[in-house]
């Protein structure tokens, strides 16, 4: 149905100097970002005096580096984790057997988009102010759960809104399975497209988080952001070899959600042109 | 059929205890927590009601927090809404299919590109000594610092209409998608131009879209910190600047004040999502049929 | 006198002929159906009358204008789309009266105006409500109303009632012949529905695979076929092969069927197509003594019950013949009972077979 107004074969010249603008404007940071990481000295000229993998091996030598990699890894995994864990049987659970809850979840969903990060920081510190909680990797794992969970919610709540969750269900109570076998062996396998992009949205997220780690653990559990922020300070081109390190991880997160979507989405291809 | 409804109400009660998981961790991470700052915020340290926190934000150095914040959400959400509709307008005329799918997977990717290495790769582009400050110097002659600086309000607003905008392409798209080529039609068929068809047609039913498209961009820079803080240091203050030195306590301040803060960005920034959700309704409405 | 003429009309999508060569002139006040399978070409050649489709050969004329070249907002022509398309952020009363806002219609007028058709298609209580609080019955009717506010020259309606519900089908069909006497207004309307079609026009162009299978009022689309393709689009309609062994006789191997005679001579010996309907055809269960009138034997095979009409399967020679029949006229039949089927002439329409 979504055919769009009169269509031309030929785009307007018009055309092409926006779309020329914006490519401009998206990927000149990026490619400057790579180059800079790459560059030996890059502050007098236009292009860089010349090439060198320098930086790397300084970021890589950086005792701080590794640390702070893992710090990150732990926190993403273990968000992927939690909120896993919390949101596919609930969401289960309200579209089968409590359909009357779901405004309240969605309300609790959208929620996290009004706090911003800063104030959610400063509530949390200031409440659980009590060792061994206080600034802990634990209370940074619970704030970064409930930012990235609606991203969670919305891929899993779009894959089992796709799939008919009552039928399979009592299709497979009539078969004699009870709730566990439903869930792991019906349902689980049928929205894994859903469950899987919405992990990897969280792992991108949460991996480049800063505020939260910044603000609740900060040099008590160094995350990657913080040492590139670190390093932006105090030498720029090991900085953008960081960049790049984050960028790489935040791309192939990208890329393997849209191959996820395409994978789940193909055989029911909605995009047909109607003439 | 009629049995498994029965089943079903008579678990109803029971059927609740399914999300208290979520529920409990909802509120112990986020809603009290939230309700215990609003309480403190209006509260002395002998526990007496007070409005004395928010009387102090008065000084200039917390209004310009609040202004700046402003202006920039405002200057960056209204560059984004703009340049975001034109250029989302272009990827959905674009006649090639793959070209289309390919600049919204771009628009996809580099609207989570914020924070520390969107900030530093405008501080390599855009710096004092910068690639586009070095061409503007070398091939056209012009000086653009001191007059500009990336550290400025307005080298804030260049890097966060760089998320803004493919957000904004991304929200504005499925709006173009949803206007109907039969009202085109029919608008041509009783006599309207294609200019009078894009004011009291393509426009008015693309407003809810756009309004909800305003306010979120608007909320996604008010709440923004990673990259005013890598790239303003201190020369430039932000409310949430601010409010993150209550946290780590860099700068000494009365925690009250950096609650009644907080309190202030919770209310502006609900009152965008909020508006969100009801500009987003609205847009629904109309392209139900 | 032709008011609305297409002459020699073609449009062609990448190289695919939708349109061949059509050539079609519509009396003043007329409703003319194009009836046709999706992909015929019947809704591409409305769209070349509205303006919204260029031909690439051929010419349009309108009232002795010709109009092949002007824009779709200048054409006067009205339209009502298969997905009813008002505009959903204008009231029902802001919708009506946005065509003859673009005419810079005086405000007076266009209240007077947008009254009168409100009235015309009878939901003058609907003036303030919007699109989105209306049924698609109504909505349709809204379409209707707003495409008639500018008195337009010609209306064009492109399966206007396709996406509506059975019930609502059938009032709103009887009501769009209704206002379109009423308004004597020249109208095109195209339809998969044959039986739309049939009961709604004064003429019916029944159309297949881009061009003109036959032209005709509803009553000789159904009865004279032309063509093989409008005999079986068209109701149902048993074939009988054979060929000519006299002026209006067909040998089919070992019976002969006495026709009605063709409209063009054909010669003895030429392979021909017999079309009979199943309601044309009588059960007996003796053969008819009258020579002229068709008798042939056979098999009760089916027996299925319609309601109405009791159709029935029979076993000629080893083809199935179906017939429908009430029970009232022939009693019970019983399956595998020897029957005779009997059938004047006049329901015999024969057709040279072109395969």
């Amino acid at each position: 149905m979504a055919s769009r107004l009169n269509t031309k074969h030929k785009a307007p010249f018009s055309y092409l100097v926006i779309l020329a603008f914006f490519l401009g404007y998206m990927l000149l940071p990026i490619l400057a970002t790579y180059l800079f990481s790459v560059a030996t000295r890059w502050d007098r000229t236009i292009l860089p005096e010349g090439y060198t993998l320098e930086w790397y091996q300084t970021a890589f030598a950086s005792s701080y580096f590794t640390i702070t990699l893992r710090n990150s890894l732990i926190v993403s995994m273990a968000s992927v984790l939690v909120s896993l864990l919390i949101v596919v049987p609930t969401v289960y659970w309200v579209r089968t057997r409590l359909p009357e809850a779901k405004p309240l979840l969605e309300l609790l969903m959208i929620l996290p988009f009004g706090i911003p990060s800063v104030v959610l920081a400063l509530a949390l510190v200031q409440i659980y102010n009590m060792p061994p909680i206080a600034r802990s990797p634990y209370l940074l794992v619970s704030a970064t759960v409930i930012f990235s969970m609606p991203f969670m919610y919305r891929a899993v709540s779009n894959a089992i809104e796709a799939i008919d969750a009552n039928t399979l269900t009592e299709a497979a109570q009539s078969l004699g399975a009870g709730l566990g076998p439903i869930l792991t062996r019906v349902i689980i396998p049928n929205i894994f497209p859903g469950i899987l992009s919405g992990s990897l949205l969280v792992f991108a997220t949460v991996f480049a988080e800063f505020t939260l780690a910044k603000l609740i653990t900060g040099a008590g559990f160094k995350t990657f952001p913080l040492l590139l922020v670190e390093y932006t300070r105090k030498n720029g081109s090991v900085a953008a070899a960081l960049s790049v390190i984050s960028f790489t991880i935040a791309w192939v997160a990208s890329m393997l959600i849209l191959l996820v979507g395409r994978s789940g989405k193909s055989g029911r291809q909605e995009h047909a042109p109607t003439h | 059929m009629p049995k498994g409804r029965n089943l079903r109400r008579r678990k109803r009660w029971t059927a609740w205890l399914g999300i208290v998981p979520v529920l409990v961790f909802c509120f112990a991470i986020e809603i009290v927590p939230i309700m215990m700052m609003v309480r403190g915020s209006v509260i002395d340290s002998k526990g007496n009601f007070t409005l004395a926190n928010y009387a102090s934000l008065g000084i200039p150095l917390y209004v310009n927090s609040f202004i700046n914040s402003i202006k920039l959400s405002s200057l960056s959400a209204l560059i984004g809404t703009a340049l975001g509709t034109l250029i989302g307008y272009v990827i959905y005329r674009w006649p090639l299919n793959r070209v289309r799918e390919a600049l919204i997977t771009l628009s996809d990717v580099t609207t989570n590109f914020a924070g520390a290495p969107l900030a530093f790769a405008f501080i390599i582009i855009l710096g004092s000594t910068g690639i586009v400050t070095q061409f503007f110097l070398q091939y056209l002659n012009i000086k653009i610092y001191p007059e500009f600086s990336v550290y400025s309000l307005w080298g804030l607003v260049l890097a966060y209409v760089y998320f803004q905008l493919p957000l904004m392409v991304l929200l504005i798209i499925p709006a173009f998608t949803g206007l109907r080529k039969e009202w085109f039609e029919s608008a041509q068929n009783l006599g309207a131009s294609s200019f009078q068809f894009w004011r009291r047609i393509g426009l008015p039913v693309l407003t809810p879209s756009l309004v909800s498209g305003l306010v979120l961009l608007f909320a996604n820079a008010f709440g923004a910190y990673a990259t005013a803080y890598t790239l303003t240091g201190s020369s430039l203050t932000l409310a949430t600047i601010q409010i993150g030195f209550t946290v780590t306590g860099e700068v000494r301040h009365d925690p009250g004040i950096g609650l009644a803060m907080a309190l202030i960005s919770l209310l502006i920034m609900g009152s965008c999502i909020a508006s969100y959700q009801w500009a987003t309704r609205a847009a629904r409405r109309w392209s139900s049929r | 006198m032709a008011y609305l003429e297409l002459t020699d009309v073609s449009k062609s999508f990448a190289n695919v002929a939708a349109v061949k060569n059509f050539s079609l002139a519509i009396e003043k006040g007329k409703l003319v159906s194009f009836l046709g399978p999706s992909g015929c070409g019947k809704t591409t050649t409305l769209r070349m009358i509205a303006g919204f489709e260029q031909p690439d050969s051929g010419t349009i004329t309108l009232g002795g204008q010709d109009i092949t070249v002007v824009p779709p907002n200048q054409r006067g022509i009205g339209m009502v789309f298969q997905a009813y398309a008002l505009f959903p952020n204008m009231s029902v009363a802001e919708n009506i009266a946005f065509g003859l806002k673009m005419k810079h219609t005086p405000k007076p007028e266009i209240e007077k105006q947008v009254d009168s058709v409100l009235e015309l298609i009878r939901l003058s209580d609907t003036a303030k409500r919007f699109p989105h609080q209306l049924s698609g019955g109504q909505q349709q009717r809204i379409a209707l109303a707003r495409a008639l506010a500018v008195q337009p020259q010609v209306l064009l309606l492109d399966e206007p009632l396709s996406a509506l519900d059975a019930e609502v089908r059938l009032a709103l069909r009887g009501e769009i012949r209704r206002i379109q006497s009423d308004l004597g207004i020249t109208t095109i309307y195209v339809t998969h529905d044959q039986e739309e079609a049939l009961s709604i026009s004064d003429l019916v162009v029944v159309m297949n695979k881009g061009d003109i299978e036959q032209v005709g009022s509803p009553i000789d689309i159904y009865r004279k076929p032309q063509t093989r393709f409008v005999a079986t689009f068209i109701g149902t309609a048993n074939q009988f092969t054979g060929e000519m062994s006299g002026e209006h006789t067909v040998l089919c191997g070992q019976y002969q069927l006495n026709t009605r005679p063709p409209a063009d001579r054909i010669a003895s010996g030429s392979a021909v197509l017999v079309l009979v309907r199943p309601e044309a055809i009588q059960v007996e269960m003796e053969a008819d003594p009258r020579p002229s009138v068709n008798a042939i034997p056979g098999m009760v095979e089916t027996v299925t019950f319609h309601g109405a009409v009791t159709r029935l399967g029979v076993n000629v020679y080893g083809q199935r013949v179906v017939a429908d029949v009430t029970e009232t006229n022939t009693g019970v039949i019983n399956l595998n009972q020897k029957v005779w089927l009997t059938f004047p002439p006049e329901v015999c329409q024969v057709m040279v077979q072109n395969e």
